[in-house]
């Protein structure tokens, strides 16, 4: 087995990971193993095709993801002690995702990142909401979800693509 | 006890409406079905109204009048929509638009939105009151793309998109609340429980979550600049259900706002939140006096009329005293006028196959019981008297004066005659003058259709309350008024 696929497991690994833990630090320690391996990965394809590009793709990778954000991150929570800021940070970037992604899928990404963030808001800041709002709430998000699914189903069989960019039919 | 009647006769009938395949008696059920539940908020009205005492249950429901009164909303509209859609949708099945299993989806549907809207009002629960909203949303999505046509879809898809966002950011400022109240040691959501404590509640932190509520529940509500949805949602709708998205789902969006407000009021005082009702309001209602000025689709114009009308509802609300009065009456009469419009429009729209305000023509001699009630319903729906809209918006103007508010009120009375002169002339244009020759428009007449029963219906509420509003409905508004202003 090649060393590549190796480093391409870790990665799949990595990303159950960051789906499991609940402590920002280890997210962020998540994120950081994640664009390590993403780094070497990138690195030994370079070596692999013998292409210097990736090389230096491979090492702004490891400046920037594996040094420079986390080390921004874990600043911010040792400033904030707390998680109030990330979960504005991560409803805010769900928005962003929402406005500047124009497929209709990641619209739905867009929206389930703002409820992340919410939740990791409800969490920091007021120890959860009560427990059967909480559990009522997932059951909405995942109807909604699905409701969702519905729709960019019937976009695709009736307008042939999922860009949002161009549903334009109705103005004025 | 009515409480679980109205949402179990709504679930019931949203799971029997599944598997009952012949058309007659599934409408027929719904119709008795919502009847009994119009019958029912009747009776709970006519409790309140014996002693004004509010109902709670378990720590989750919770009825005062307040509430009593948007039931009261809902269940008029409901019924009046769900008889208009029985021959809406005996006419789609005629004409092959849906299919029979499609009917029958279509009934589930608006009993599952029934349900969804009557639990807005009925929960204490904070929590579960942003759920509601959310199922409203996503039900009523599915009716706006029902007719799975590429404009419905867009549509929907704009209406479940923006709402959503909208309806995340006000559980942003749910959360903010629950943590005012955490701070001071509760653990509950209940809204009871933040009438309760509200003056211990912090007010920095409240002010920060009111604009989040008010931004959120205030996109649902269509309050401009979170309007975009509206009128593309309220113009591709079946009509029934446009009837319940402006005459009902914008009411309960409005009606969360308004839970927040008291208490927002109680904890910082009326000039915060009320400020920032005039400015909106004023703002809704100016840039729909623009569009519906340019309109050419004539349920668009309805939509845009909507918008005019929240704006005057937030205004009212931003007048204390006399104003909620005003506010909450505008509230009813907007809901009955509105409907009765659309489904005068709905009339037009199906007996013309469309909406183009540039074709449709002479709508007085093609369809005239239709065409003679939508010319006086435009007289209602522009404000004069003697129709309801007129009274309610005298009401709220009324208490501008008396707060001394001259500039908002100045605004308002100029954006109001310039909608006014907008729809009369638009309406007047397809009522009269001379109907197209060809034979397209044979084959759909008005009479002799539970569309007219619920023309007559909703047209009693606007010349009932036009002169003077009935003496027990002015008591069961002030009675919720009353709690506006605890």
């Amino acid at each position: 087995m090649h060393i590549i696929n190796i480093f391409a497991i870790i990665i799949i690994f990595t990303v159950f990971y960051m789906a499991t833990v609940k402590r920002i630090t280890s997210l962020i320690n998540g994120f950081l193993v994640q664009s390590l391996f993403i780094s070497l990965y990138v690195f030994s394809e370079g070596v692999l095709t013998k292409n210097m590009e990736l090389y230096s793709v491979a090492f702004i990778l490891f400046l920037l993801k594996v040094i420079v954000i986390p080390l921004i991150l874990k600043q911010l929570i040792k400033n904030i002690k707390g998680a109030f800021s990330i979960s504005l940070f991560i409803t805010l970037v769900g928005m962003f995702l929402m406005i500047f992604r124009k497929k209709a899928i990641s619209q739905i990404i867009g929206l389930l990142v703002m409820e992340n963030g919410l939740f990791l808001l409800a969490a920091a800041i007021a120890n959860g909401l009560p427990f059967f709002i909480e559990i009522t709430i997932f059951f909405d998000i995942l109807v909604s979800v699905m409701i969702l699914g519905v729709f960019v189903y019937r976009i695709n069989t009736l307008f042939t693509h999922i860009d949002t960019n161009k549903l334009t039919r109705l103005k004025g | 006890m009515e409480i679980f009647l109205i949402l179990g006769i709504t679930a019931f009938l949203a799971i029997i409406s599944f598997f009952i395949k012949n058309y007659k008696a599934l409408s027929l059920v719904n119709v008795l079905g919502h009847l009994a539940v119009l019958s029912i908020v009747a009776k709970l009205t006519a409790d309140i109204y014996g002693n004004g005492a509010s109902i709670s249950m378990f720590n989750f429901f919770y009825a005062d009048p307040l509430s009593i009164f948007f039931m009261l909303i809902i269940g008029i509209i409901n019924a009046a929509s769900i008889i208009y859609s029985v021959s809406y949708i005996s006419n789609d099945l005629k004409e092959n638009i849906i299919s029979s299993a499609k009917a029958s989806l279509y009934y589930v549907l608006f009993n599952a939105l029934a349900f969804a809207t009557f639990l807005v009002v009925m929960v204490d629960n904070l929590g579960m009151l942003w759920i509601a909203i959310e199922l409203t949303t996503l039900i009523s999505a599915l009716l706006v793309g029902f007719y799975n046509k590429k404009n419905s879809i867009e549509a929907a898809w704009k209406y479940i998109i923006i709402c959503s966002v909208g309806i995340t950011i006000a559980l942003f400022g749910t959360i903010l609340f629950y943590y005012a109240a955490t701070l001071t040691g509760a653990t509950s959501i209940n809204w009871t429980n933040f009438m309760a404590i509200a003056t211990k509640l912090d007010p920095q932190i409240l002010k920060v979550a009111f604009l989040f509520i008010f931004v959120g529940y205030g996109t649902k509500a269509g309050i401009v600049p979170l309007h975009t949805w509206l009128p593309d949602a309220h113009s591709q709708a079946p009509t029934p259900i446009s009837m319940l998205l402006s005459g009902v789902l914008l009411k309960t969006a409005i009606y969360a706002i308004i839970r927040f407000t008291i208490i927002i009021n109680k904890s910082v005082g009326i000039e915060y939140s009320s400020s920032l009702f005039g400015l909106f309001g004023l703002l809704s209602l100016g840039i729909a006096a623009g569009f519906i000025l340019v309109q050419k689709d004539i349920k668009r114009l309805l939509a845009y009329s909507s918008i005019e009308h929240i704006g005057i509802i937030l205004i009212g609300l931003s007048f204390p005293g006399i104003g909620i009065y005003g506010a909450l009456l505008h509230t009813f009469n907007h809901a009955m006028t509105k409907s009765f419009m659309f489904l005068g429009a709905g009339n037009i729209v199906k007996k013309y196959k469309t909406g183009n305000m540039n074709i449709i023509r002479g709508v007085i001699n093609l369809l005239p019981f239709t065409g003679t009630l939508f010319i006086l319903g435009a007289f209602a729906l522009g404000g004069t008297p003697p129709f309801s809209i007129f009274l309610s918006e005298f009401t709220i103007l009324m208490a501008g004066f008396q707060n001394k508010s001259y500039l908002t009120c100045g605004l308002f009375l100029f954006f109001i005659a310039i909608i006014f002169g907008a729809i009369i002339h638009h309406f007047s244009k397809i009522i009269f003058g001379k109907e197209p020759a060809d034979s397209k428009v044979k084959g759909y007449e008005d009479f002799f259709r539970t569309s007219s029963i619920s023309l007559i219906f909703l047209f009693i509420f606007l010349i009932a309350f036009g002169i003077i509003v009935p003496s027990f409905a002015s008591k069961i508004l002030l009675l919720a008024a009353e709690v506006i202003k605890q």
